[in-house]
């Protein structure tokens, strides 16, 4: 393998973990790192490790980030021939990707048509159910009134019915019986007429208890697509992810071979250039497909500890225009990874975010462990942006022991001055739903005893007010003012 | 004497007291527990523990237990401060953290009940801050672009003269 690049430096436009992380491999390929970053961010590693930081500035810290003209003259400042954009901000901007291109600069990731494409639900949809991939089947009243009923009827149950114009929950009714669906369909109507003024209705399919298992896909300017296997991430709260793993367990080898090939056929089928996931909805059996996110994801360390590739860098040589450096069948699957987001929230009070100073920052070491963080001890965690702090990634030859060895790499993480999810995260990994790998994107709204934190008992209570008084200044002062013979006598009660 | 502490925001009482060699006895309930922290290893009564601690000011933050936790020192003068502080109805304070991300009035402004004093951006959905009567604003407290923490001091309006 070559290492000639056609530039020498490359600009991260993100920041935390993410930034870091860039950074780590364009340094290790021998190029240099420039990064871009907000004030609010002073202090942070991703910075200090950085060859050039350039400043940029917003009315708010994520509006910064979200000012390409000022990114692409940052990088044109830093003399960057690459900008990397991470996940979140620009990185599925078709505009920006566009705009970068057109500055002479090379985008890491995908083509703008691409970008466009998979960022329009709808074409991205019609898109793929062209060309002949299983998309939820669906039945739109619009599309010709008159045989809607038999359209409804041929989308198969369980289905959803929901009017055109709702939203809320309001007037969806799901029917599990096709003789009842005429009669389902006219009170949909009558309650979307009521709600909103408007009768119309769209009918799909619907999943109960669904999984979310997306593909990691690579795609490189020859017209060669590899799928690096899937990911499932049904275990979410809020509709964010929580928990990553691979392989996933609700899959057979055959249903792993057929989830991943139809996200490379989507992949070859759109030109696809570059790092993306093909997120699928998976329940009972059966896969569909949501959409295609058109960048690095959060989750892509879980992929890169089973197949042994660093993404960023596959995704750095895809973008000086090599060709990828493996074909299909030398793609390994070799034991488990789970992925465990540390975030700064509260689980107890329905996830809201907390902020507070890290005034202690421990992450855990050894074998099959790695910590992607992008936050040092002394930062401030505010709500400027997202609430993740780091991510735990472990690997194990099987899923038993990536479980075992997360329950002890997070027994040996330690934050302090800010409360995290950390101790939720070990009660479930604990958790029966967990070691049985039975979850769907409900699992923890179905769950909020895993949320709850427990009650103290007393031993602990004592330990902790003991740990409490023996540190805190005024309070260790007060009693070393008291000679030990006048506290002997019990004379503190005054 | 005992001291009020906060566990997670729950009232707890404890005494500390000397018991010679600069060791401590833990006065909670009607007990009295031998205790000691060395480094990392806090010992109770007969028992020791792997402990982290980071104090700031009067809180301790404390892992054991694979858990964290916020313990916080509470001086019998600070409870009656804080006790007259949520008294002054004149000051808006944030309902969670957040970010600002405009300000559009400043100290001096008339400002009429349900006018948009100040746009915060908390957990990723703006809120409007409104004034909650007719007033003058005495005092904005942060500016655009400065995050805040929950409980922060917003706005302040100059209170109503009596007439």
């Amino acid at each position: 393998m070559t290492l000639s690049f056609p530039f020498d430096t490359v600009l991260v436009a993100n920041r935390g973990e993410i930034a870091l992380r860039i950074l780590r491999t364009v340094r290790r390929l021998g190029l240099k790192g420039a990064i871009v970053y907000h004030a609010a961010d002073k202090g942070a590693p991703a910075i200090a490790a950085a060859d050039i930081a350039i400043e940029i500035k917003g009315v708010t810290p994520v509006a910064a980030f979200l000012d390409g003209a000022q990114i692409i003259a940052a990088a044109k400042a830093a003399g960057a021939g690459a900008i990397h954009p991470g996940y979140g901000f620009l990185s599925e901007n078709a505009g920006f990707a566009t705009m970068v291109a057109a500055a002479g600069i090379a985008f890491v990731g995908p083509l703008p048509d691409a970008i466009e494409l998979m960022g329009d639900k709808v074409r991205a949809r019609k898109f793929v159910a062209d060309r002949g991939f299983p998309v939820a089947p669906s039945a739109i009243e619009d599309d010709d009134p008159a045989t809607f009923n038999a359209r409804a009827r041929a989308v198969g149950t369980p289905l959803l019915i929901k009017p055109s114009a709702g939203g809320g929950g309001k007037g969806m009714r799901i029917v599990r019986d096709l003789a009842l669906l005429d009669e389902e369909i006219e009170r949909a109507r009558s309650e979307g007429q009521r709600y909103f003024g408007d009768g119309r209705l769209y009918v799909e399919r619907f999943v109960e208890n669904p999984r979310h298992i997306e593909v990691q896909v690579m795609g490189d300017a020859h017209g060669n697509v590899v799928h690096l296997w899937e990911r499932e991430c049904s275990v979410q709260r809020r509709f964010q992810k929580v928990v990553e793993e691979t392989p996933s367990p609700a899959l057979t080898p055959e249903q792993r071979r057929d989830i991943c090939e139809t996200a490379a056929g989507i992949a070859r089928a759109a030109h696809y250039r570059n790092a993306g996931t093909v997120e699928f909805i998976y329940g009972n059996g059966e896969f569909f497909f949501l959409e295609m996110n058109t960048r690095l994801q959060v989750e892509h360390p879980v992929t890169e500890e089973i197949t042994g590739l660093d993404l960023v860098e596959v995704q750095l040589r895809v973008a000086a225009g090599e060709a990828l450096p493996l074909t299909q069948g030398e793609v390994p699957s070799s034991g488990h990874a789970i992925e465990l987001r540390i975030y700064a929230e509260s689980p107890s009070r329905g996830f809201v975010p907390t902020t507070g100073r890290l005034l202690r920052l421990d992450w855990p070491e050894g074998p099959g462990i790695r910590v992607d963080a992008g936050i040092a001890a002394g930062q401030a965690v505010t709500t400027a942006f997202d609430p993740m702090l780091a991510k735990l990634i472990v690997h194990g030859a099987t899923r038993g022991e990536a479980i075992a060895r997360a329950r002890k790499a997070l027994a040996e993480t330690v934050v302090l001055g800010c409360e995290t999810n950390i101790a939720f995260l070990d009660r479930l990994l604990a958790d029966a739903v967990f070691a049985t790998g039975e979850v769907h994107t409900g699992t923890l709204d179905a769950r909020p005893d895993l949320a709850a934190e427990p009650a103290l008992d007393e031993g602990l209570r004592r330990r902790l007010l003991a740990a409490a008084a023996l540190s805190i200044r005024p309070v260790r002062d007060a009693a070393d003012r008291i000679p030990a013979l006048h506290a002997a006598m019990g004379g503190w009660r005054n | 004497m005992r001291h009020l502490f906060l566990i997670d925001e729950a009232e707890h009482e404890a005494g500390l007291a000397p018991a010679g060699d600069g060791l401590h006895h833990l006065l909670v309930g009607a007990d009295t527990l031998a205790v000691a922290l060395e480094g990392t290893q806090l010992v109770t009564g007969g028992r020791r523990d792997r402990v982290h601690v980071a104090v700031e000011g009067n809180v301790a933050h404390i892992h054991l237990d694979g858990r964290a936790f916020r313990v916080e020192f509470r001086e019998a003068m600070a409870r009656f401060a804080k006790a007259g502080a949520e008294g002054g109805a004149d000051t808006l304070v944030a309902p969670m953290p957040g970010s600002v991300v405009a300000v559009n009035v400043e100290a001096g402004a008339n400002v009429t009940a349900g006018q948009i004093m100040m746009v915060i951006e908390s957990m990723k959905l703006e809120t409007a801050i409104k004034a909650p009567r007719d007033g003058i604003v005495a005092t904005t407290h942060v500016a655009a672009g400065k995050t805040f923490n929950k409980g922060a001091a917003l706005i302040t309006l100059a209170p109503i003269e009596e007439a």
